[in-house]
């Protein structure tokens, strides 16, 4: 039943010694606070009874030794529980974003950064809460209950019913209010789901919201989330709160039910002795406490199996692109940096297996080494897809692409992405400073390099311009930089790392054609003349190169230099006639006017 | 290297700045929190719930009380067991009051928690949408909303149970202690010696505890930003195998967590055995003595049957206080940063005696405009134009050259430096920015809808507006066909995802709802940067409908897209260099000739000379 929180102990190897430790000492406690509660009859039979004050010190005294005997068991017991469980919670950390980082691509299609995140923080803090109440108790309560009953039977027999009759109350009110509880948090946690997603998108859109004047309007669909929040919250709140004097009740009206029947027998004379029934009246108070312990260590059990389980499909997920075994690097140095696509088709790869229709259809191209190429389309063309295909971000479904004539399956990883240089579309920073994140895939390289590649960059100037310049602080994902700055940035950083092929995935689209011109002629420079790949929407960012490739649905329909695109394609045409058309043709006339 | 938590106290955000290292102020904090609970129209229920209380707490007070009563029934030879029976009964009773009383009194506070907190959010939400753009850009959606739900969460846990079980637990030590003393005060002594160690312990705990909870809370907001940035940038770390950094680097942050959390959890777990142990002293001190005292004749059994049910009663409300302040002092450092954004002040507020806008046409002066987002330096450098009633506006020039700087200050987003902004004839700042921004409709780069059906997103620009409105709207902006193409139609759901709206359909949507706010002026700002072609045709279509005898402008850095605006203003560095009609400003070859010329990068067709202008980008 908890499987996947039993596999938990299976990958938390180092503490396994915490954990025996733990167990044996809440057994010793559990039989000291035992041993302690015998006692009792023989200091009011053997004390009071028999008018003995040395008998009475006597068994106080022991009584105090067992109490000491049993507070350190437990401190050493919930020490061991405590390291072990924060060490489950280091580990599992650990493990699972370890793994996370052996993910490719189609890992991360199918699980999202959010998704995860709930996995390495609220699942794994669920685990340790379950771990940690699970050694401290989940042994201890069950013990605890099994000896009260035992000793019931041996020493007051006669009272074994009110004992029996209480433990059944108290499931029954448990049954009735755990449940309850749990299905009410359940319910509360949904709509706070809901509510920060409200409010999360009303700060992402506030400058719509703010435009259209609808504050008010806001407001009230806030209020109207917040609202629903409030009846779970409320079930959920009275009933933990009420948990505790209810026990208590329960508690005392078993006492006084011990007493009434008890009592009754000692007076009519039969063989129970006042010690007997006193001592009766603590093991009410020895039953109820681990009963309760349990009712609420079993869903937290339950709760962190739940989230054992989800860690569980996270780090069973296996990357999708691997390395093949006994491959050994190239040299960087001596590749030339031709790139050959022979009858590429590729599909993403869905999360149940099943294939999505083809992003790409039956490419071929060849690119040689130096050459600077353009690829062309539309939202959607499969531009992406296509230059993905290239450092492995996927593998091809069908075909097999080359580079210097080697398929790009025969490189390790590692040395196909140092060749290999990318600027993302989404140019994300890190935390950090900038030198930080302009050697970011080189840490070791010359800040001369850094610099020189800046320039190519066009980030130089407004790097300089900074206080701190180099040094300047990068808050998360780079907030603190404009667009056009951070995908300045982000070709910076490319370039820093000198690859033998880079590829701009629309990373410039931020950009002025004048600021994107200047960029594209120093990269060829900075490079050394290194194979260049340019993916873009807009038509003046490919205008100049030497190849064009325009791509419509998957499929390479054109290709060729700008002057023969003009001329050969008609879908050309059109995006060039929209894009920089009627106004060329006004400006011509103009010149000849004047 | 560098690891990505060097530079965090650069970062810190600028409302936390007011933060937790000020003890001083958190009593006042906590008073207002509790205002929100039991202030106003929550008073009666306040007071039921400490009356229900009070008498819930009577009940359980007489109860060991009423068992040592029967204990000595029961040892009194002479005893009868219809007096027996008789303080059973009572027993039961109080043990009933006690349960019933407690049940309406925790109710009660339920209740009080929940419209307490339901108050408070509602109220720092509203504060937030009062506030003005520069609030937003300095605390950016993720943080801010990461931070509201943190300290709601925290100030919820003080609402829900730390009010209601503290209020219990003075009450409950106190009636206990009282009867106590009553009843037998040197056994009253002997139950108290254990408590000063029981506070001793919690004094010494919470001392630990307490601050190592603190910086646990640090440090896993610490390591959850680390993870979300690095999992979000998954794509760079692959791109650039920098898998091994990130590791190293989250290996380092958990291990922190791990020791900072085993210190935090030590120390707090260390209350129950404790506890645990000090309450077994308690009631063998009460019950050794107690037979003593009972063999020379100095109380009854009972009264020791009494006091140890006494001493059992006393210790769980102890033991909770100690949880119950570390709560509190957390509900304390939360709700400062609540009220720290409840307190916040727009910085655009309307004037005392703003006037409402009235259109006349749509004529526009900019006297001398200077602006800066961060004082010093300067975006907008004394810039002066006029734009007549309905005309079309383009507006272009290098990345950072304040283009969509001037669209914020005429929408009043953020408040100029200096010179004045007159809107046919009124002065901008002495304008209400209701009436102001509902006349200028705003289409943005960024497609923002909301999760929400089609229909309740094309009504969104306009409260009141009808299904007709929309649909007219979506016909115009040639919206019309998609959506009748989704599954349900004007009623899909647009789902975060976006549905399966490409970019160029969820920006026609936004040229729909705008037209269904009918301003009388209109700004787009880049709003085909990120369109294909043909698409990019049919919005053009909407907007230039959507733009009809309007007012507008439009930024753009494709050029084409502003050819045909009646006027083309060109901005350098902050300023206006060039101002006039495309034809004109091509035939002048200036800056935007070079501009223009610059798309063409040397491909233009013969006879068109490359630009030669340099400028630059910041």
């Amino acid at each position: 039943m908890v499987k996947s929180f039993g596999r938990i102990f299976t990958i938390v190897k180092q503490h396994r010694f915490r954990l025996v430790l733990s167990q044996v000492m809440m057994f010793i406690a559990a039989l000291a606070t035992v041993g302690y509660s015998t006692l009792i009859a023989p200091l009011v039979n053997e004390g009071m009874g028999a008018n003995n004050v040395d008998a009475a010190l006597q068994i106080g005294i022991w009584m105090l030794v067992l109490a000491v005997i049993m507070g350190i068991c437990m401190a050493i017991a919930a020490s061991q529980a405590v390291y072990f469980s924060q060490g489950t919670a280091y580990v599992v950390r650990k493990y699972l974003y370890d793994k996370i980082q052996a993910y490719s691509f189609e890992n991360y299609d199918h699980l999202s950064t959010g998704n995860l995140m709930v996995r390495l923080n609220a699942d794994v803090v669920n685990v340790q809460n379950a771990m940690q109440y699970a050694i401290m108790l989940g042994s201890f309560a069950p013990f605890m209950l099994l000896a009260t009953v035992i000793l019931a039977i041996i020493n007051t027999p006669d009272l074994l019913w009110v004992l029996l009759v209480v433990v059944v109350v108290v499931l029954l009110l448990m049954w009735w209010l755990i449940p309850a509880i749990f299905k009410a948090y359940k319910i509360r946690q949904h709509q706070l789901d809901g509510l920060n997603n409200t409010l999360q998108e009303n700060l992402t859109g506030i400058s719509v919201v703010k435009a259209f004047v609808r504050e008010k309007y806001e407001i009230e669909k806030f209020s109207q989330n917040a609202d629903a929040i409030r009846t779970p919250a409320y079930d959920a709140a009275w009933r933990v709160a009420f948990l505790s004097p209810l026990l208590t009740a329960v508690g005392q009206l078993s006492i006084q039910l011990a007493m009434w029947a008890g009592g009754s027998q000692i007076m009519t004379g039969t063989d129970l002795t006042i010690g007997q029934l006193s001592t009766f009246t603590s093991y009410m108070s020895l039953i109820i406490v681990p009963l309760a312990l349990m009712s609420i260590v079993v869903p937290l059990i339950l709760r962190g199996d739940v989230s054992a389980e989800r860690i569980f499909e996270a780090y069973d997920a296996e990357p999708t692109v691997l390395d093949k075994p006994d491959i050994k690097p190239m040299d960087p140095e001596e590749i030339q940096g031709r790139i050959a696509f022979e009858n590429v088709s590729f599909a993403f790869r869905r999360r149940d297996g099943e294939l999505d229709p083809p992003a790409l259809k039956n490419i071929n191209l060849t690119i040689e080494p130096g050459q600077k190429v353009g690829i062309l389309g539309a939202t959607g063309a499969g531009k992406s897809a296509l230059i993905n295909l290239i450092p492995r971000f996927y593998d091809v479904t069908d075909g097999r692409i080359t580079l210097d004539g080697i398929d790009v399956r025969d490189f390790p990883q590692d040395n196909l992405q140092q060749i290999i240089g990318i600027a993302l579309q989404e140019a994300v920073l890190f935390q950090g400073d900038l030198r930080f994140n302009l050697k970011y895939g080189d840490p070791q390289v010359d800040d001369d390099v850094m610099f020189e590649a800046a320039k190519a960059a066009d980030s130089y100037g407004f790097i300089m311009n900074l206080p701190e310049k180099w040094d300047a602080p990068v808050s998360r994902r780079g907030y603190n930089f404009s667009g056009g700055q951070r995908q300045r940035i982000s070709i910076n950083r490319a370039l820093t790392a000198q690859p033998k092929v880079i590829i701009l995935d629309d990373s410039t689209s931020a950009l002025d054609a004048s600021t994107e011109g200047r960029v594209q002629n120093a990269i060829p420079e900075f490079m050394h003349g290194a194979t260049t790949i340019y993916v873009a929407q807009r038509i003046s960012a490919v205008i100049d190169l030497d190849h064009i490739y325009l791509l419509e649905n998957g499929e390479i329909i054109a290709q060729g230099s700008h002057e023969e695109l003009l001329l050969s394609s008609s879908l050309y045409q059109e995006i060039y006639e929209s894009q920089l058309g009627g106004g060329v043709i006004a400006g011509l006339e103009l010149e000849e006017v004047s | 290297m560098i690891t990505a938590s060097t530079t965090k106290g650069a970062l810190d955000k600028p409302y936390e700045g007011a933060s937790i290292d000020q003890p001083d102020q958190t009593p006042r904090t906590l008073l207002r929190l509790l205002g929100y609970m039991v202030g106003g129209d929550q008073r009666a229920k306040f007071a039921l719930g400490v009356v229900t209380r009070i008498v819930a707490l009577l009940g359980l007070t007489a109860l060991p009380f009423i068992t040592g009563q029967a204990m000595n029934v029961v040892i009194n030879p002479d005893g009868i067991e219809e007096e027996l029976t008789r303080w059973v009964l009572s027993g039961v009773v109080a043990g009933i009051i006690y349960m019933l009383f407690s049940f309406l009194s925790d109710r009660t506070f339920a209740r009080m928690a929940t419209n307490g907190l339901f108050k408070l959010q509602t109220n720092l939400f509203s504060n937030i949408q009062t506030l003005s753009m520069g609030f937003f850009h300095k605390n950016p959606p993720g943080d801010l909303s990461s931070n509201v739900t943190n300290d709601a969460e925290v100030v919820s846990l003080f609402y829900t149970s730390a009010v209601s079980q503290l209020l219990r637990a003075v009450f409950q030590i106190l009636m206990i202690f009282i009867v106590m003393v009553v009843i037998n005060w040197k056994l009253t002594i002997v139950a108290l010696v254990t408590v000063p160690f029981l506070l001793l312990s919690i004094y010494v705990i919470s001392r630990i505890s307490g601050p190592a909870f603190t910086k646990l809370q640090e440090n896993l907001g610490e390591v959850s930003g680390f993870q979300e940035e690095t999992l979000s940038g998954h794509k760079v770390i692959i791109s650039k195998r920098r898998q091994e950094w990130a590791k190293e680097d989250h290996e380092a942050q958990v291990a922190d967590v791990y020791r900072v959390g085993s210190r935090a959890f030590f120390a707090s777990l260390m209350q129950f055995p404790l506890t645990q142990t000090l309450n077994i002293f308690q009631s063998v001190f009460v019950m050794v003595v107690g037979t003593i005292m009972v063999i020379n004749g100095q109380t009854t059994l009972g009264v020791v049957m009494s006091f140890s049910g006494y001493a059992a009663l006393l210790s769980s409300p102890l033991a909770q206080i100690a949880n119950l302040i570390t709560n509190a002092l957390n509900a304390g450092a939360g709700g400062k940063r609540v009220f720290n954004i409840i307190d916040e002040e727009p910085t655009i507020k309307d004037a005392p005696d703003a006037e409402e806008y009235e259109f006349k046409g749509g004529h526009l002066q900019f006297i001398d405009v200077d602006f800066s987002y961060i004082p010093g330096r300067k975006i907008l450098r004394s810039n002066t134009f006029e734009v007549k009633p309905g005309e079309s506006i383009g507006i272009c020039g290098p990345t950072g050259a304040g283009k969509s700087t001037l669209i914020n200050i005429l929408t009043r987003y953020y408040e100029i430096d200096s010179g004045t902004i007159l809107i046919d004839g009124q002065d901008l700042t002495k304008l209400t920015t209701e009436s102001l921004r509902k006349q200028i409709g705003v289409v943005l780069q960024e497609a923002f809808l909301f999760t929400d059906t089609v229909m309740n997103n094309l009504k969104y620009a306009r409260e009141g507006a009808t299904d007709e409105d929309a649909i007219v709207a979506a016909k115009k902006a040639n919206a019309h066909d998609f959506i009748m193409e989704l599954p349900q139609g004007y009623d899909t759901m647009l789902t975060e995802r976006g549905a399966s709206l490409s970019q160029g359909q969820r920006q026609m949507i936004t040229i729909a709802r705008a037209m269904v706010a009918d301003p009388k002026m209109m700004i787009l700002d880049e709003a085909t940067s990120n369109v294909d072609t043909r698409t990019e045709k049919l919005i053009q279509d909407g907007m230039r409908k959507l733009m009809e005898n309007k007012t507008s402008f439009s930024i753009a850095h494709r050029l084409a897209t502003i050819r045909d605006s009646n006027r083309i203003m060109v901005l350098n560095g902050g300023e206006i260099v060039e101002y006039a009609p495309h034809d004109e400003l091509m035939a002048n070859k200036g800056f935007y000739y070079a501009l223009y010329m610059s798309q063409f990068k040397g491909k233009a067709p013969a006879g068109m000379g490359a630009g030669t202008v340099e400028f630059v980008s910041t």
